[in-house]
């Protein structure tokens, strides 16, 4: 019965084959497969009141935090980052200069990246400022090895004065873009 | 290349089998046409399937992208063809799809008492599956949220597939009332080898500017994948125990003799002389379900959530002085995103197809009616019935209509058939689809004394390159027919 079979199907696969045809398929063509999806995620939000920044006092830190970040080190996803840009963005209706500083830090706890925002007073306006990771930019690495950030926010002016803003506050905003190799 | 070959083999077995089967429907010659209308005209006294030849089909078709728009050697970056032919192109409502079809016997015979009556039973085994193209999560996959893609909501619903492997035991009942009208139906008990669907999913994902930070993401998903009779495979597959062939095939077995879930279904249909060269017919065939009670594994994932990052308002969160407020996020995120499994059984459909055609014969060829050795006085008498004059040519048209997830897939068929004597009839047949409107098909059935070959080809303008083809089928069979004196 099996051979029978096998006979049917091999007489009707010939007669198919010989009257059907196939241009040249190339299936190795699957490994030139490039998938670089572009990844946008909201990173860290900083928002303060001008009261708790004066309570920290003239030239005081209102805000020191260190926080865990592994967003781009685990290993998945730091051997596939391509490129990306940071983007922060700040307002400060408060009637103090104010510095927020970020540092990028490794799994030892060392630096691998500042940035230090200085945002005048009274300035409702959105200050924006992108930084790009990869070539030409900064390297990307330091994300890739980044496991927590330090942020510090400080009050570079006095510990009294209010604005004369209704809800004055200081917001610190920040997002990447990434491009991620998938496959 | 294991994750390579399954792409491409799912690529390749995947395109698109459809389960229409318009050169068998009405092609009474042949006892298999009775499996796609259970009221057919019958003219033979019995019928024997030659065991597993007797009915095999396979069909193949896509209505989006073609092995050969993929992988054609043609120079064109492979990411850009995907991108440009498949991605760009296609939408959620293409689907590739595989229906293969494999009879182990059948048995027909006329009652003694009853010659007006048809038997038949028999055991078959088929093979369905469908997905259509999850266009959202291909573009989140292919694209990202990011880029132009801001603001795009992906619609998490677009993941639509089903498929399954069922062995069916069928008995059936066709009886002519009158000269006119013959009507008939099949009752099928389905014996399930694996089924899995996931089918009523819903939900988005959306990556937008925030309105605190600066991107925000919000998800919302009620999704699901049903399995029955797929974990008992894949348990014995992972315990490699050097056993596993053998326990494949001992469970294999085990199902397609009713030992898993089990189902119910009918067929019924009937033809009806409108006048002595005009027929008209019908049939809906499937219209059952299986129970999925044993091997069944669920797999879940509902819920939604709207993150931003990590946020720290003060002074509220001035005491919060954990570090750890990254996986604080992440935790928050699962948590709103319950993902988990259960065995709870469920109820799956058999994909629901209805036939329907209108026939007029025309050509009387004189002496030799096809059925004049019918000797059981059903289809060789007089009265109005066509079947009582021999006609050399039929031309019609037919109906074809399967359910399907994402709703009613329809096709339409014009035909032409042409007998030469008893040895030969010939059908030749043009389907309009959504996989195709260029669909010509050709089926032969050949008639040697007591024996009977068939084959049916579909889309044959596409064999002169098949990997361009957007809809592929072949159907061929052996059987033993008895009339009269045979």
């Amino acid at each position: 019965m099996k051979k029978l079979l096998y006979c049917v199907l091999c007489i009707t696969g010939l007669l198919f084959c010989s009257i059907s045809c196939m241009e040249e398929q190339d299936f190795d063509q699957i490994d030139d497969l490039n998938i670089t999806p572009t990844l946008a995620s909201g990173i860290f939000y900083l928002e303060s009141d001008e009261q708790t920044i004066n309570s920290a006092g003239a030239l005081g830190s209102f805000y020191f935090q260190e926080v865990t970040f592994k967003a781009f080190n685990e290993q998945y996803v730091a051997e596939r980052l391509i490129e990306g840009t940071i983007t922060y963005e700040m307002e400060n209706t408060t009637s103090k200069t104010l510095r927020i500083i970020v540092e990028f830090l490794n799994e030892g706890g060392g630096v691998l990246d500042v940035e230090r925002f200085d945002i005048e007073a009274n300035s409702p306006s959105v200050v924006e400022r992108s930084v790009f990771y990869g070539v030409g930019g900064k390297n990307i690495d330091i994300l890739s090895n980044t496991s927590s950030l330090r942020v510090t926010a400080d009050n570079l002016g006095d510990g009294s004065s209010v604005s004369s803003d209704g809800d004055p506050k200081v917001i610190f905003r920040s997002g990447a873009e990434f491009l991620f190799q998938l496959k | 290349m294991a994750p390579k070959f399954i792409l491409i083999a799912l690529f390749v077995c995947a395109t698109g089998f459809a389960q229409n089967k318009e050169i068998l429907y009405d092609f009474y010659e042949i006892p298999q046409s009775l499996m796609v209308n259970p009221g057919v005209k019958t003219s033979q006294k019995w019928h024997v399937g030659i065991p597993v030849l007797s009915g095999l089909s396979v069909q193949g078709a896509t209505s989006g992208v073609t092995v050969n728009d993929l992988f054609a050697n043609d120079g064109v970056d492979f990411t850009t063809k995907v991108q440009e032919r498949l991605l760009s192109v296609m939408t959620n409502k293409d689907d590739f799809s595989t229906t293969s079809q494999i009879e182990a016997f059948t048995v027909g015979f006329r009652g003694k008492n009853r010659p007006d009556d048809y038997y038949s039973f028999g055991m078959y085994g088929e093979m369905d599956i469908i997905s259509y193209l999850p266009k959202d999560l291909a573009t989140l996959a292919f694209e990202g949220n990011g880029g132009a893609n801001l603001g795009r909501s992906f619609d998490l619903g677009d993941l639509v597939l089903r498929g399954e492997m069922v062995n069916v035991l069928h008995f059936g009942i066709n009886r002519k009332v009158d000269q006119s009208l013959t009507i008939g139906g099949r009752a099928k008990i389905y014996s399930s080898i694996f089924q899995f669907q996931s089918i009523n999913n819903s939900g988005s994902f959306v990556t937008r500017e925030g309105q605190d930070n600066v991107y925000e993401s919000s998800i919302n998903a009620d999704m699901q994948l049903q399995t029955a009779g797929v974990k008992g495979f894949y348990d014995i597959i992972e315990e490699d125990t050097g056993t596993t062939k053998k326990d494949v095939k001992s469970l294999f077995t085990k199902r397609v003799l009713l030992g898993g879930n089990l189902g119910f279904g009918i067929d019924f249909g009937f033809s009806y002389n409108l006048n002595p060269q005009t027929t008209i017919t019908g049939s809906v065939l499937d219209l059952g379900f299986i129970s999925n009670s044993k091997d069944v594994w669920n797999y879940t994932f509902a819920g939604s959530t709207t993150t931003d990052g990590i946020s720290v308002v003060l002074p509220e969160d001035i005491d919060d002085v954990d570090n750890d407020l990254w996986q604080e996020l992440i935790d928050e995120i699962d948590a709103a995103l319950p993902h988990g499994e259960n065995q709870s059984g469920y109820i799956s459909w058999r994909p629901v197809k209805v036939y329907g055609s209108v026939r007029y014969d025309f050509g009387q060829g004189g002496n030799g009616s096809i059925f004049d050795n019918c000797g059981c006085a059903v289809n060789g008498g007089g009265g109005i019935s066509s079947t009582s004059d021999y006609y050399r040519n039929s031309v019609g048209g037919q109906l074809f209509m399967i359910k399907r997830p994402r709703g009613v897939q329809a096709a339409l068929t014009g035909f032409y058939q042409r007998r030469f004597g008893k040895v030969l009839s010939l059908k030749g047949t043009y389907t309009v689809d959504k996989y195709t409107f260029t669909n010509i098909g050709l089926g032969a059935n050949f008639q040697m004394g007591p024996v009977n070959f068939y084959v049916l080809a579909d889309n044959l303008l596409s064999y002169s390159n098949i990997a361009d083809s957007h809809y592929a089928s072949l159907q061929f069979g052996f059987n033993i027919i008895s009339w009269n004196g045979n």
